[in-house]
């Protein structure tokens, strides 16, 4: 399946080698960050597809290689697409565009990374399938106020705790599709892909105001199998409350005021108030000089015994951030040769071709990128240029549909896989880590997201995407 | 050789170097989970972990590491369920969760798992 989409990923993008030689110079000029540059070479693609390739097979076939060797891999090949942006094409403004976009981009993740690795929360009350739907319920509407990675890393180990007496895989797996996919969907905070969009201008409420029909078909129906799965779990009764003990316990509940400030960090850009200074031509602003310092100071007041508590380490955040700046840089050819392309086959582009192709790839390489690369699509279908702020917010107006289907496609579709959004893999460690033994990388697609996922991803396609 | 209660007791400490982790007592693993990897099987052809028992302690040999201290972090611990030699290893109340902590001059934290660090057995 993952060759197909390669496959058919290479050829909408390799079919610029026979345009470029056709178009007149005017013609294979793209947009980026607000300049005109020079259409990369499609064979420039590959060191993205190289990198992609390796995240998906790396931590499966090649672990412990992979592990000793993954940030000079994604370094190296961002380092040859840089050196031909800036050697070949003299365009050094793509490459700036990227790091910047970047920065914003790592600096949300880290901050809400160990702001809540600083939080310890201890339930005790019994794991019944109710108390387990409320709280799924719960993780999915909380993911969009501290991300599917700040929920998902407070929330997990609280839920392991509960169902302890009573763990089963499945448990695991549905917290992933609830509260680390599917639950963020409704604001650009929720999830990366949506906080790439807010940066290149969709507004904040506009996902609020366009996903929540579909977000609440989506967790309702997930919730409801999740049910039927729980009831016939028959430890249910097992486990019990301790006496004497309150029902939930906060630990580091000082750290709470860290994501406040991260949350309303988010909207301290130039971009959204008028006031805010830019620091251009640095590549960060205001807000990840904010987002950098909470982390820096959210770790250093944490209480040592709610780290080891939590097991914390830097080290699931460190391979984000080593592989996103891999991705970063190896996706600016494709992001600006899809834009180009889209407007030459923009007629056969439609919503439904969206919803499934960013679905698609969204569940097999990282959601964030995929977005970008449909967005721009999309855009491109229009005449529009994906890096030019005012052009996003033209389109979000006039041909929202689009934006809609790429949004949903692009979260909902990260649960499909254990690499289609970041969260998957540390809820995946941390589930390890407390010794439970997880499915694989194919029995989690075979046996719960292909049967459980895909026929509520039709649903929603057959009710909101199908023209 | 020390029993595990004197060990926890009295707060004596294992050693590490490199890939090793030398416990100061004797016991019949069962399950041993170091950062994500779950390891259950201990014969000798495991390619996880190998097992040397000597007369006063037990060697543990992390096979895919290189050095145990580069891959955790000082808040990380190696979990393992076991049961002490001597004991009925059927005998679920001889079960005994612990959770070895790296720290400075190679030595060894060893803790019975408290009840925020998460372990199913």
């Amino acid at each position: 399946m993952k060759k197909f989409f390669f496959i058919g990923l290479t050829f909408f993008v390799s079919r610029n080698i026979f345009a470029v030689e056709t178009k007149s110079v005017t013609d294979s000029l793209v947009t980026a960050g607000g300049h005109a540059s020079q259409l990369p070479n499609p064979i420039m693609v590959f060191p993205f597809i190289v990198l992609l390739l390796l995240i998906a097979t790396g931590p499966i076939f090649y672990k412990h290689f992979w592990e000793r060797n993954y940030h000079k891999i994604s370094i190296l090949l961002g380092l040859v697409t840089v050196s031909y942006y800036l050697g070949f094409l003299n365009d050094f403004k793509s490459v700036e565009h990227s790091i910047t976009e970047y920065i914003s981009f790592i600096a949300l993740l880290t901050s809400l990374f160990i702001a809540s690795g600083s939080i310890l929360i201890k339930v005790n009350f019994k794991a019944t399938p109710i108390a387990n739907v409320l709280f799924l319920l719960f993780g999915a509407v909380i993911s969009n106020l501290i991300g599917t990675t700040g929920a998902s890393m407070l929330l997990i180990r609280p839920f392991i705790k509960m169902n302890r007496e009573r763990m089963k895989p499945y448990l695991i797996i549905f917290f992933i599709f609830i509260v680390s996919n599917v639950g963020g969907a409704l604001t650009p905070i929720g999830d990366p892909p949506l906080f790439l969009g807010f940066l290149r201008g969709v507004p904040f409420f506009w996902v609020i105001a366009n996903v929540f029909p579909m977000w609440a078909i989506g967790i309702l129906i997930t919730l409801l199998i999740f049910f039927l799965f729980d009831i016939s779990n028959k430890k249910t009764i097992d486990t019990e409350v301790e006496k004497g003990k309150r029902l939930i316990e906060l630990k580091g509940s000082k750290n709470l005021i860290y994501f406040v400030i991260i949350i309303v960090s988010v909207f301290i850009d130039p971009k959204v108030m008028s006031w805010v200074p830019s620091l251009s031509p640095f590549p960060l602003g205001i807000r990840e000089i904010i987002m950098f310092a909470v982390a820096f100071a959210s770790f250093k007041s944490s209480d040592l015994e709610i780290l080891k508590a939590n097991e914390f380490d830097f080290e699931p955040i460190k391979e984000v951030a080593y592989l996103f700046i891999g991705i970063f840089l190896t996706m600016i050819p494709a992001l600006q040769l899809i834009a180009f392309e889209s407007r030459v086959y923009s007629h056969y582009l439609t919503q439904a071709t969206f919803y499934w192709s960013t679905g698609a790839l969204s569940s097999v390489l990282d959601n964030a990128p995929t977005y970008l690369n449909f967005l721009s699509a999309a855009m491109g279908k229009f005449g529009l240029d994906i890096n030019l702020s005012a052009e996003v917010k033209h389109f979000v107006t006039v041909d929202e549909v689009y934006l809609r289907a790429i949004s949903v496609g692009a979260v909902f579709f990260g649960a499909m896989t254990y690499i289609g959004n970041g969260p998957n893999f540390m809820v995946k460690s941390i589930s390890e880590r407390a010794g439970i033994e997880m499915p694989s990388f194919f029995t989690y697609i075979i046996k719960y997201s292909l049967p459980i996922l895909l026929p509520i991803f039709t649903i929603i396609w057959f009710i909101f995407f199908r023209g | 050789m020390y029993t595990l209660d004197e060990v926890i007791k009295n707060k004596i400490n294992g050693l590490n170097y490199g890939n090793r982790i030398l416990l100061p007592f004797k016991a019949q693993l069962l399950k041993v989970i170091i950062e994500s990897d779950i390891i259950t099987d201990f014969s000798r052809s495991s390619k996880g972990i190998q097992l040397v028992e000597h007369d006063e302690f037990l060697d543990l040999y992390f096979l895919e590491y290189q050095g145990l201290s580069d891959s955790l972090s000082k808040f990380e611990a190696i979990k393992i369920v076991l049961v002490e030699k001597g004991k009925d290893i059927f005998d679920w109340n001889n079960h005994r969760k612990i959770a070895l902590y790296l720290s400075e001059k190679h030595k060894v934290t060893i803790e019975e798992t408290e009840a925020d660090i998460l372990f199913i057995e």
